[in-house]
This record gives structure tokens, C-alpha cells and sequence, in this order.
């Protein structure tokens, strides 16, 4: 080979690895659910919003998006169960265990005593989870059940809010003023406007939201801004504490779908600031935990979805890192037992944590029991909520089940119309529910939502008040709630309403030598 | 509390009072007649009524212990008061009428498990008895000065709680009924000064124990045991 030749073949050679390495430079693995700008415009504020159409009511159906390439809408995850073993077992029962249902564990996640077992996509993940829990080697087993948001959204200041007053929360605020920055109320749902930036997200597939409803495109990578909820606090201030995201695996729990801003607001809406609503314990600090998905997270292929074994290491996760009250707006109907999460919910309270979560929307649909709230009755320091509206009544929506232990205002909008839910201050859903373009969640608005969800934050938002006044033992507040409680329905506890309507201010005044 | 029931809370009462009596003293009509030897003690025959004010100090024990010590962190407290004597021109017996005060100030609080927990808002409460008694009283003639007594009695417990944060019908502000027996001994200072001690027990059955800490408790009674010191001019 002549010089000329050597020199144009090692040219060629050059110009193509440069090209090569260029391409990929050109190219990158998509970026998705990385915050790409820490900083953003003022969040927008477009006031009350009492003359929106109802909305469909948000269930279990709400967890049925469907890939259009797969067509899944099972209530649980494929390819993986949750396997919680004893503390005897062996390395080769271990084996064993795995290789009965052909499976492979995987490295234990934080804020887990329990394992995720992988096991082949077309294996059915509550048959391989009755194998396990037939094994004298484990403790529990069960499928990655996915929860859901307990909120039933609709669309209609503090003169709006007629929950406060239908407890007496004026008098309860001169007992105890809205609590302290002491006390921190995790709040464990879709995530909180908690800071302002940008975030890229990628959209990859199209989807459907029903099963036959429209198909919506792909819409690549997106920018979205973010802003923090004007009525929860500033960006970067210390309202808010230990934020984590276990759907994104992040510190950044954002909300892409309103439903946590929603719920944070009832038990923290910063209050007496002349602006927009009130919450129940107004000067507490916030942990905002994200552990289900939205329509977004799913949109965008979220690396986890709101399974059980998520919300259990979200529960065990607040209870590490301080949180004295636990509110989980969340939970789901299909499925059984949710054993890994009642595991965590008891290792919450024995770390100290009360616990508030929802009963269930599912009355009017079959009335069938929120599976997270089902071991209400067998711990002592947490509740199952239930909901009534404006009349005090029942919410046409609460489930009614052995495990309700208390009864809060979650609205009614069937007996009352959009005002008869409960307002706070979340994101603005026009921004966030046309699918066809990317969603702002720097938008905000008052909406009436309705739900076991909204009852749920009062409960919580009580129990911190509670805290602050010197009752730190969960299963005291739980005795106390019930003990004071208004009761409702049939004499002494019912399925409806629990021990009855939450009574504030005769708890907090709690009781003299005579009276 | 009915008559009927009064009737039988007294009745014990005043037995106990005529044991005491009969224990401590000779019958007024035994002490005319010649003795061997002195009678240690005896009930000074009386021809003419005596009048006498005291003032009075102490300390209660309240029966209601867990109660009182939920809310005021205490079981006792001091007592001030006062009332007047009017000695009977016949024996010993005389009939007293006397009131006291007890207050404290406590915090309200909830009950779990036993536990009580203080919720910090502040709670007052005012104890206040009128007691109508009728005793007798021993003269030692050994010791003339000196005038050993038993009595006993009804007793109208006024009973106030009231709190912070309180509406108008969420404060207490009641009057029970209840007997007590007491017995002490007084000392003449002077011809009309002197000065007693003295205990009491009271009892106010049914009087708490529908609501607070006391329903959780379990006590019912809003009596108690004082120690008194009295201080009485008269005769």
C-alpha cells in the first residue's frame, strides 16, 4: 500500500469513528423526568372555579390507561410480586422459593423489609403469590397492586369552605392555632407543587385512557413547568421537608395531577395570609411523598408505578424521616390483601406516626373496601376515614365497611351541587387534562374536589393539631377521636360513619375534673 | 341526694358520734352523784348558751384521688374558712355552722389507658362546703382547758370548674349534698380566745363521675379528709 492510499484509508477510518462518536453525541438516551431548569415564572393564579362541568368521577377505572401496544388493565403489575420472607429462612429455601415460581429476586429497595421477586411476564402474579404464601418460609406474598387517588375531582375562598365551620374548626383554631412547624404531616399521594423549575419528560408511546376511548399521540420530549402551590409556600422554603419521589425515583415529588396539592392544602393551606383558602393545621411543615402514578407519569413511562410495595416503602420512608402524622388519600378496590403495606403502616406507628387513610369511593360502585384502610381496626394509631357532605350525611360515595372508624367532611356534590365539595387550592385541570399537548403544573386554581380523600386530611390535619397539644402517642389520638366523636347513623359504631363525625374542639378541650 | 338517702348516711354518724361520746364522757346525770375518784373527763353541765366565731386553716384530701391529681396534679390542698358555735344550755351539745374554701388551678387532660395526658388549658377549680353540725363537747377536768369534741353533720358542697375556652354551659357551677363527721379538740388561750385542731371527713356521693376525668376514674365523690386548725373567740 502506497503512503497516499495508508493515508486516505486512515482518513476514511477517522472521518467514520468521528462520525460514529458524533452521531451519538447528536443522539443521546432521552431524557425523561430530569428537573433541566431550577427556577421558573411565578405560578399562575386563575382563582375559583365554581362553574366547570362535573367532571367523571375518579375510581378504580381511572387506573385502567391502556398502551395501545399491550392493552394491559390488570390492578396489578405483571412480571414481579412482593415477597416478604421470615426472618429463619434459609439462603436454599430462599432458592428454593424463587425457583418454584421461576423466578429471581432482586436487590432489596430502600425503605423495604421486603422483597420485589421477579417472575416471567406471562406468569400470573397472584397465583405465583398463593404459592409463596403456601411456603413456611414466608411471611406474606402478594401481587404489585396498583393504588389509586381516592378523590372524586368536580368542579365550583375561606366563605366557600363550609367544611371548617360544619366541625367548629373557629373555636378549634382559638384552642390551637393551626399547630406548629414541629409537627410534619407526610403526605403520601401524587406528589406536591412544592418547588418551581422546568422539567423534560419524555412521552414515547400512544395511549388510551379507557379502554375505547380516544387514542391520544406519543408527544416526544416535553418541557413542563412547575411552580410551587402559592397557598402551600414558597419554592425551596422549609414548609416543605424530606421530599421524595419513589414513582420517579427522586427527590423531586412534583404533581402532575393536582390530587396531592389538593389534599396537602386541607391539612396545611397556609392560613390568615388574606389569600385563597384555609387548611386545618395551618403551620405545620409538609413532607410531600409521591407514590402513585397520575395520568402524566404514566404518559410520560414513569419508572414505577403506585403498587402496594411503593407505598409501603413511601410509609416506611415518612416514618424515618420524622413525619408524626402519615395521610394516604390513596388506595384500591381490586385485588387482596394489602399485607406489605400494613406491615409498613405498622411499623409507622410504632415509630410514632399517626395514621389517616381513605375508606373508599366505591359505595355507589359496589361498595367494595379500599384494601389499604382494611387494617384500620387492628392498629392502634390509625384510622379509615369516611366521608360525609354538607348535611352531615353520609357521602353517596363512602364505603361502608367493618373497618370505617370516623367520619370527616369529604362533600357530596349529589346533595349539594359543585359548592357542596371541598375547595382548596391545586393545580389549574384545564392545564393539566388535555392530553394532546404537554400539561403546566405551574397553574393554579380552587377546585371543589370530592372523595374519601378530602375527608381523610382533616382527619390528619386533626391529629397534628392533637400532637401539638401534647397527645404524641397514635393510639391516644385514635382513642380520643373516637371517644369525642359526634356520633351518627345507628347508636354506637356503624359501618357508615365509624364512631361518628370528628369533633374537634371537645377533643382538643379534652376533658376537666367534672366535665 | 333523697332525704331517705341522707337519713341513712347520718344515721351511722351520729351513732358513731353517741359512741364517741359515751366513750370519752360520763353521762351528764352520772357525774352528780358521788365518784371514788375523778372521772378522767366529763361534759360540763351547761345553763346558758355560749356564742363563739373561729377562723379556720388547713388541708383536704380529696377522696377522689386520681381525679384530682389528673387535672390539678394533686390529691390535697390548703383549705381556709371560718363559721360560728353556739354551745346549747343543755350538756356539751352544740350546733356549729362553718364554710371553707378550697381553689386550684389545674390544666385539662385526656385519659388513656390510665394515662393521664395534660392538654394545657387552664382549668379552675373551686371547692366550697357549708357544713351544719351539731357534737358535744368534753370538759377534762384535769385540764380544763382543754375541750375535746365531736360532731357531725350535713354538708352542701358547692362545687365551680370553669376553663378557658369554655362556652357559658360548659363551665360547672353546681351545689351537692353530703354529711361529714369531724372531732378535735380545743385549747383556751385565753377566757374568750383559743385555739382547735381538728379533722374531718366528708362525704358527697354521686357528686362527680358522669363526665371528665372523673367518669374515667370511676369517682364518684367529692368529699374528703381535712386537718383543720381553728382559731375561735367566744365563749
Amino acid at each position: 500500500m502506497s503512503l497516499p492510499r495508508a493515508t486516505s484509508a486512515a482518513v476514511v477510518a477517522f472521518v467514520a469513528l468521528w462520525t460514529a462518536i458524533g452521531h451519538g453525541q447528536l443522539s443521546p438516551a432521552p431524557v425523561n423526568g430530569v428537573m433541566i431548569q431550577d427556577a421558573g415564572l411565578p405560578a399562575i393564579d386563575r382563582g375559583l372555579r365554581d362553574q366547570d362541568p362535573p367532571r367523571a368521577a375518579r375510581t378504580a377505572q381511572d387506573a385502567d390507561r391502556i398502551r395501545v401496544s399491550n392493552g394491559d388493565t390488570l390492578p396489578y403489575v405483571r412480571g414481579s410480586i412482593i415477597v416478604k420472607f421470615r426472618d429463619d429462612a434459609t439462603r436454599t429455601g430462599i432458592s428454593s422459593a424463587t425457583a418454584q415460581v421461576a423466578g429471581t429476586l432482586a436487590d432489596r429497595t430502600s425503605w423495604a423489609d421486603f422483597d420485589i421477586m421477579a417472575i416471567p411476564s406471562d406468569a400470573d402474579p397472584e397465583g405465583a403469590a398463593a404459592a409463596m404464601r403456601q411456603r413456611a418460609d414466608v411471611d406474606y406474598a402478594q401481587p404489585r397492586y396498583r393504588n389509586h387517588a381516592m378523590a372524586r375531582p368536580n368542579d365550583t375562598l375561606y366563605a366557600n369552605q363550609w367544611n371548617f365551620p360544619a366541625i367548629d374548626m373557629e373555636r378549634v383554631w382559638d384552642i390551637q392555632p393551626g399547630a406548629s412547624s414541629n409537627i410534619i404531616v407526610a403526605v403520601l399521594d401524587s406528589g406536591m407543587a412544592f418547588r418551581t423549575g422546568t422539567m423534560r419528560y419524555n412521552s414515547s408511546f400512544a395511549f388510551r385512557l379507557t379502554p375505547f376511548g380516544p387514542q391520544y399521540p406519543a408527544l416526544g420530549q416535553v418541557d413542563v413547568p412547575f411552580a410551587a402551590a402559592p397557598e402551600l409556600g414558597p419554592s425551596g422554603s422549609t414548609r416543605f421537608v424530606s421530599p421524595h419521589d419513589f414513582i420517579w425515583g427522586n427527590e423531586l415529588p412534583l404533581d402532575l395531577d393536582g390530587h396531592g396539592t389538593h389534599v396537602a392544602g386541607t391539612i396545611g393551606q397556609l392560613t390568615n395570609n388574606n389569600s385563597g383558602t384555609a387548611g386545618m393545621a395551618y403551620n405545620v411543615r409538609l413532607m410531600p411523598v409521591k407514590v402513585i402514578d397520575g395520568v402524566w407519569d404514566y404518559i410520560f413511562d414513569s419508572p414505577f408505578v403506585g403498587t402496594d410495595d411503593v407505598v409501603a416503602r413511601g410509609v416506611r420512608y415518612a416514618a424515618d424521616n420524622g413525619a408524626k402524622v402519615i395521610n394516604l388519600s390513596i388506595g384500591r378496590e381490586d385485588g387482596g390483601p394489602a399485607t406489605v403495606v400494613t406491615d409498613a403502616m405498622r411499623y409507622a406507628v410504632s415509630r410514632g406516626c399517626f395514621i389517616a387513610v381513605a375508606s373508599g369511593n366505591s359505595r355507589a360502585d359496589g361498595n367494595q373496601p379500599n384494601r389499604l384502610a382494611q387494617g384500620a381496626p387492628q392498629i392502634d394509631g390509625m384510622v379509615a376515614v369516611g366521608a360525609v357532605g354538607r348535611t352531615l350525611d353520609l357521602a353517596y360515595y363512602s364505603t361502608t365497611a367493618s373497618y370505617v372508624e370516623i367520619s370527616a367532611p369529604g362533600g357530596d356534590q349529589r346533595q349539594g351541587g359543585i359548592s357542596a365539595g371541598i375547595l382548596q387550592q391545586t393545580l389549574d385541570l384545564d392545564q393539566l387534562e388535555i392530553y394532546t399537548r404537554p400539561p403546566r403544573a405551574d397553574s393554579f386554581a380552587y377546585e371543589y374536589f370530592q372523595g374519601t380523600s378530602m375527608a381523610t386530611p382533616h382527619v390528619s390535619g386533626f391529629a397534628a393539631l392533637l400532637m401539638q397539644q401534647g397527645i404524641t402517642n397514635p393510639a391516644a389520638i385514635e382513642a380520643a377521636m373516637k371517644q369525642f366523636a359526634i356520633d351518627k347513623g345507628v347508636p354506637g359504631r356503624d359501618d357508615s360513619y365509624g364512631f361518628g363525625l370528628i369533633n374537634p374542639r371537645a377533643t382538643l378541650r379534652g376533658l376537666g375534673l367534672a366535665r | 341526694m333523697s332525704a331517705a338517702t341522707i337519713q341513712r348516711h347520718l344515721a351511722p354518724a351520729f351513732v358513731a358520734i353517741a359512741l364517741l361520746a359515751s366513750a370519752g364522757a360520763a353521762p351528764a346525770s352520772a357525774q352528780s352523784k358521788p365518784q371514788p375518784r375523778a372521772a378522767s373527763t366529763s361534759a360540763r353541765p351547761s345553763r346558758s348558751v355560749s356564742i363563739a366565731g373561729y377562723a379556720t386553716f388547713g388541708n383536704i384530701f380529696f377522696t377522689a384521688t386520681e381525679s384530682f391529681d389528673a387535672i390539678l396534679g394533686t390529691t390535697s390542698g390548703p383549705i381556709f374558712g371560718g363559721g360560728a358555735r353556739v354551745g346549747l344550755p343543755w350538756g356539751g351539745l352544740f350546733v356549729d355552722v362553718g364554710a371553707w374554701r378550697f381553689h386550684d388551678e389545674g390544666e385539662r387532660a385526656l385519659v388513656f389507658e390510665g394515662e393521664v395526658i395534660p392538654l394545657g388549658i387552664p382549668v379552675d377549680i373551686t371547692v366550697t362546703p357549708i357544713e351544719f353540725s351539731g357534737g358535744w363537747r368534753f370538759r377534762i377536768k384535769s385540764m380544763p382547758k382543754l375541750s375535746p369534741y365531736v360532731a357531725g353533720g350535713l354538708t352542701a358542697m358547692k362545687y365551680h370548674e370553669s376553663s378557658d375556652f369554655s362556652a357559658a354551659d360548659e363551665d360547672v357551677d353546681d351545689t351537692f349534698s353530703g354529711f361529714h363527721l369531724l372531732g378535735g379538740a380545743e385549747y383556751k388561750i385565753t377566757r374568750w380566745l383559743g385555739v382547735a385542731g381538728e379533722a374531718s371527713w366528708t362525704t358527697v356521693p354521686d357528686a362527680i363521675g358522669e363526665a371528665g376525668v372523673s367518669e374515667a376514674f370511676d369517682e364518684t365523690n367529692l368529699g374528703g379528709t381535712t386537718f383543720r386548725f381553728k382559731i375561735t373567740i367566744g365563749r
